[in-house]
C-alpha cells in the first residue's frame, strides 16, 4: 500500500517531464526550478517510505506535496497549486500528523520481514510500476503539445476555474457536499465519545465549583508552612518579634473598611 | 506562462530559510558548552521527568475530530473563494448554489455540534 | 511586470530587513506599551527610550548554551523553528507596500511579487507554520511542550477557518485574490443608487464589510497565538508551551516568527480591509498623498495601529479557558461567517437589479447590523458594593477580615493571662492595638 502511495506522489513528478519537453517554449527558468525539484519531490516520496519513524515519514510526505504544489504553478495552475498547500498539506498532512500521534511517539516500524522477500519484490514491482507509467505517458503525451492554456487562463486563473466549476460541473460540485457531510459523520461515529451529561466534569463545570461562594480560589498553604492567618490584613513580624507597620497595604482602609476592620490583625498566640 | 512573477517568493522564501538554517547551525557554535546532567532532562516542576511524557506521547482522539472538521472546512472555503471572486459573472445562479452547498455542509455541522462533538471538557 | 534582477535581490533583502527591524522595534513597543499599562516604566536602559533593548536580547540569546535534551527527535527538534521562520517570512512576498516609485532610475511597484493569487500565498504560509509549532511540541519528547503544540494545532487550525471564511466577502467585493487589485479596489468610492441620489460609498472594506473584519480580526489573534489566545504557550499552566525545551537561538526564531507573524497578519488586514496604502482620509486631500514613498508610511503607521491593538489586547484580557476558546472559534465564528457571507451575497445579488429591491435590502441590511450591534454591544450590568466578604465586584479577592482558627495554645495564655482576651484575632482590631 506504501509503493502505491510513493507512486501515486511520485506520479505527477514523473509526468511533468514529458508534459514540460513537448511545449517546446519551456523558459530556462522553468526547467531550472522543475531539475530543481523533481528530486526534491522524488527523494520525499523515498524517504517516506524508507524512514523508519512515522512522523518522519510524514514530513517527507509533506516535502513531496509542497514540491508538487511549485510544479502546478509551473504549470500556469496558481490555485489549484496554492490549494495543494492549504488543503494537502495544512489540512489533510495536519490530520495525518494528528493520527500518527495519536499512536503515539515511540511507535517506529520494525525491520523485520514477516513476508521473506517482501522487500525485494515490492521494490523491484514499485519500480517496474513508475517505468511502466513514465514510458506511457512518454508515449502517449511525448509528440502532443499543450493547446488551449493561453485561452483557459485568459480571463483569470481563478475566474476560469469558477467559469467551469460552477457552470458545467455544478453537479459535481453539488455531490461534493455530501461527501463532505459523509466526512464529517463519519469521523463522528469513529472518533467521539458520547458521554451521558454530568459524567464527566467539565472545564466550565470546574471553574464553576472553584469560585463558588465557601471556596477560597486561591492557593493554599503549602505543606509544612506554619500559618494561622493569611489575611492581607495580618501584619509582618520584625526580627523583635513586633509587629511592621508598613506591611500592611495602604489600600486595605481606603476600601472603605471601619478603622477597626482596617486596624493590623495579630496573628494569636 | 511564465514563473516570474513567483520568483520573488521564492527569493523571499529561501532567504528566510537560509536565515533560519544558519541561525540553528551556529547557535552550538558560539554559545557556551558547559555539561551538566540534569540540563538535557525534560523540563518537569522539580520532579524526575517520568521516562514518557503523557500517555507515551499520545494525543487525546478529540483532535482527530478537530483535524477532520477542519479539512471538511478548509474544503468549503476553497470553494468559496473561486465562487466569491467571480460572483458578480455567475449570477443569481451562483447564489443559489452556493446557498445549497453551504446548507448542505452546515446539516454535518449542526450534526456535529448536535452530538457534542465541538464541546470541549 | 518583471523588475530587474539587481532590484529584485534588493526587495527581497530590504523586506527581510524591514520585518526583522519592525519585530525588533515591536518587542520593545509592546514591553513600553505594557508598561505604561501597568504603571510601570518598561525597559529604558539600553540605549535612547531603550530602544535598543531587544537588539541586545537577541544578541544575549546568540551566546546562551544550545541545549539540545535526551529524549528529543533530534532533526525534527531542529527543523521545526526553522520551518516556523521561514513561513512567517513568506507570507509577506505579497503584501504592497505602495504603488510605483523610482529606485535608482527604475520604475518599481512597492511590492515584492504579484501575483493573481496573492491572498492564498498568505494562507498557504501561515498553514505551514502551523507544522512548525506542532513539531516543536512534538519532537521535544517533554510533556509541557506536547500539551502546548497539541493545543497551538487545534487553535491554528480552528482560527484558520474563521480566518478563511471572514475573507470570503472582500473577494466578493473585490472580485479578485490578488492583493494589489483588491488595494486598488478600495481607492475610490463605490457610487451606488439609493432613492434616486448618488451616494458615495466609503471604500475601505472595514467600514463596508464590518462583520467580516470583526471575524477576521479575532482570527487572526487566534491564528498568531496571542494573548488572550496564547494557550500554546500558557505560562501558569504549560511553562513556556512548544518552545519550553528550546534555548539559544532556536528560541529566538520562534520569537522572531510569532512577531513576524504579527507583522504580516496585520499587513494582510491593512490590505484587506483598510485600503492598503493608501492615505487615510483627512490625509488623502492632500494631492501627493498617494504619490511616491509616502504611501509606504501610511502602510507602516496602519500597521503599527493593529501592532498596537495585538499589544493593548494583551494589556487588557485574560487568557481564556480552553473550551471557552474553543467555543468562541466553532460555536461562534464560523456560523457568524456562513450566516453573514450568505447575507452579504443574497444582498449583492439583489443589489443588481435597479430599483425598490435594492433599497429594501439595504435597509434591511442596516437593521440587520444595527441588531448584531445591539446584541454585541457590552452591556454594563450595575456593579454590587462591595463587601469585606464578597470582594470588588463579585470577583474573589482574599478575605480581609478572615477568622482566624484559635491556635491549640491559645488557650493556656489565655487561661494565664485571665480573661484579658478571647482566642481569636480578627474583628478584634481596637483590642489588638491597645496591646500594641
Amino acid at each position: 500500500m506504501i509503493l502505491a502511495q510513493t507512486v501515486a506522489a511520485a506520479g505527477p513528478a514523473l509526468d511533468a517531464a514529458p508534459a514540460l519537453a513537448a511545449a517546446g517554449d519551456v523558459s530556462v527558468g522553468e526547467q531550472v526550478v522543475f531539475w530543481i525539484l523533481a528530486p526534491v519531490a522524488l527523494g520525499g516520496a523515498i524517504g517516506m517510505v524508507a524512514a523508519r519513524n512515522a512522523v518522519h515519514s510524514a514530513l517527507f510526505l509533506v516535502t513531496t506535496m509542497f514540491a508538487l504544489a511549485v510544479f502546478y504553478v509551473l504549470q500556469a495552475g496558481p490555485f489549484i497549486g496554492m490549494v495543494q498547500i492549504i488543503v494537502y498539506t495544512g489540512a489533510i498532512m495536519m490530520l495525518f500528523l494528528f493520527v500518527l500521534m495519536l499512536v503515539g511517539r515511540e511507535a517506529s516500524d520494525s525491520l523485520i520481514e514477516t513476508l521473506r522477500g517482501q522487500r525485494m519484490a515490492a521494490i523491484g514491482l514499485g519500480i517496474g510500476f513508475a517505468l511502466l507509467v513514465a514510458s506511457a505517458l512518454t508515449r502517449g503525451l511525448g509528440a502532443v503539445s499543450a493547446q488551449g492554456l493561453e485561452e483557459a487562463n485568459r480571463g483569470g486563473n481563478v475566474e476560469g476555474i469558477a467559469a467551469v466549476l460552477f457552470t458545467r460541473y455544478i453537479f459535481a460540485f453539488e455531490v461534493t457536499s455530501a461527501l463532505l457531510i459523509t466526512a464529517a459523520v463519519g469521523a463522528m461515529v469513529l472518533a467521539h465519545v458520547e458521554r451521558p451529561k454530568g459524567m464527566k466534569v467539565s472545564q466550565k463545570e470546574r471553574s464553576r465549583a472553584r469560585f463558588a461562594e465557601g471556596s477560597y480560589p486561591g492557593m493554599k498553604a503549602g505543606p509544612g508552612v506554619f500559618a494561622t492567618s493569611d489575611s492581607v490584613a495580618t501584619p509582618a513580624l520584625l526580627p523583635d518579634g513586633g509587629e511592621s507597620d508598613r506591611s500592611i497595604s495602604r489600600v486595605v482602609p481606603a476600601r472603605g473598611l471601619t478603622s477597626a476592620e482596617a486596624a493590623p490583625k495579630h496573628t494569636e498566640r | 506562462m511564465s514563473l516570474s512573477p513567483y520568483l520573488p517568493i521564492v527569493g523571499l522564501f529561501a532567504l528566510a530559510f537560509a536565515f533560519a538554517l544558519f541561525s540553528v547551525a551556529i547557535a552550538p557554535l558560539i554559545g557556551p558548552r558547559r555539561y551538566n546532567k540534569a540540563k538535557l532532562e525534560a523540563y518537569e516542576c522539580g520532579i524526575e521527568p517520568t521516562p514518557q511524557p503523557v500517555g507515551g506521547g499520545r494525543f487525546p482522539i478529540k483532535f482527530y475530530l478537530t483535524a477532520m472538521l477542519f479539512i471538511v472546512f478548509d474544503i468549503e472555503i476553497i470553494f468559496l473563494y473561486p465562487w466569491a471572486v467571480a460572483y458578480d459573472a455567475l449570477g443569481l445562479f451562483g447564489f443559489v448554489e452556493m446557498v445549497l452547498f453551504i446548507g448542505a455542509v452546515f446539516i454535518a455541522y449542526a450534526y456535529v455540534w448536535k452530538r457534542g462533538g465541538l464541546d470541549w471538557d | 511586470m518583471i523588475d530587474v534582477w539587481w532590484l529584485l535581490i534588493l526587495k527581497v533583502v530590504g523586506i527581510f530587513a524591514f520585518l526583522v527591524l519592525v519585530t525588533l522595534f515591536t518587542i520593545w513597543f509592546e514591553r513600553r506599551v505594557v508598561g505604561r499599562m501597568q504603571h510601570r516604566p518598561g525597559p529604558n536602559r539600553v540605549g535612547p527610550f531603550g530602544l535598543l533593548q531587544s537588539l541586545a536580547d537577541g544578541l544575549k540569546l546568540a551566546f546562551k548554551e544550545d541545549i539540545l535534551p535526551r529524549g528529543v527527535d533530534r532533526w525534527v527538534f531542529v527543523l521545526a523553528p526553522v520551518i516556523s521562520t521561514t513561513a512567517a517570512f513568506t507570507g509577506f512576498a505579497v503584501i504592497p507596500f505602495g504603488p510605483e516609485v523610482s529606485i535608482f532610475g527604475e520604475q518599481t511597484s512597492l511590492q515584492l511579487a504579484e501575483v493573481p493569487v496573492g491572498v492564498l500565498v498568505v494562507l498557504a504560509a501561515s498553514a505551514m507554520g502551523v507544522y512548525g509549532v506542532v513539531l516543536a511540541g512534538w519532537s521535544s519528547g517533554s510533556t509541557y511542550p506536547l500539551l502546548g503544540g497539541m493545543r497551538s494545532a487545534a487553535q491554528m487550525i480552528s482560527y484558520e477557518i474563521g480566518m478563511g471564511l471572514s475573507i470570503v466577502a472582500v473577494f466578493m467585493a473585490a472580485s479578485t485574490l490578488s492583493t494589489r487589485e483588491i488595494v486598488a479596489a478600495q481607492a475610490d468610492g463605490t457610487p451606488y443608487q439609493l432613492l434616486g441620489m448618488d451616494v458615495q460609498l466609503p471604500s475601505w472594506y472595514v467600514l463596508l464589510l464590518f462583520p467580516s473584519f470583526l471575524i477576521f480580526m479575532i482570527s487572526i489573534v487566534g491564528e498568531t497565538n496571542r494573548a488572550p489566545f496564547d494557550l500554546a504557550e500558557a505560562e501558569s499552566e504549560l511553562v513556556g508551551g512548544f518552545h519550553t525545551e528550546y534555548s539559544s537561538l532556536k528560541f529566538a526564531l520562534f520569537f522572531l516568527a510569532e512577531y513576524v507573524a504579527m507583522v504580516v497578519m496585520s499587513g494582510l488586514a491593512v490590505t484587506m480591509f483598510l485600503g492598503g496604502w493608501h492615505a487615510p482620509w483627512p490625509l488623502s486631500l492632500w494631492g501627493e498623498a498617494n504619490t511616491g514613498w509616502w504611501p509606504f508610511l501610511w502602510f507602516t503607521l496602519k500597521v503599527m495601529g493593529f501592532l498596537f491593538m495585538f499589544v493593548w489586547l494583551r494589556g487588557t484580557l485574560p487568557r481564556l479557558r480552553y473550551d471557552q476558546f474553543m467555543h468562541l472559534g466553532w460555536k461562534v465564528l464560523v456560523p457568524a461567517s456562513l450566516v453573514w457571507i450568505i447575507a452579504i451575497s443574497g444582498i449583492r445579488s439583489a443589489a443588481r437589479d435597479e430599483g425598490d429591491r435594492a433599497l429594501w435590502l439595504t435597509v434591511l441590511g442596516l437593521v440587520f447590523i444595527a441588531a448584531l450591534l445591539g446584541y454585541l454591544w457590552p452591556r454594563r450590568r450595575p456593579v454590587p458594593p462591595a463587601t469585606a466578604d464578597s470582594g470588588a465586584g463579585g470577583f474573589p479577592v482574599p478575605p480581609l477580615d478572615l477568622v482566624v482558627p484559635p491556635n491549640p495554645r491559645a488557650k493556656r495564655l489565655a487561661a494565664t493571662r485571665a480573661g484579658t482576651g478571647p482566642a481569636s484575632g480578627s474583628g478584634e482590631g481596637a483590642d489588638d492595638e491597645k496591646e500594641v
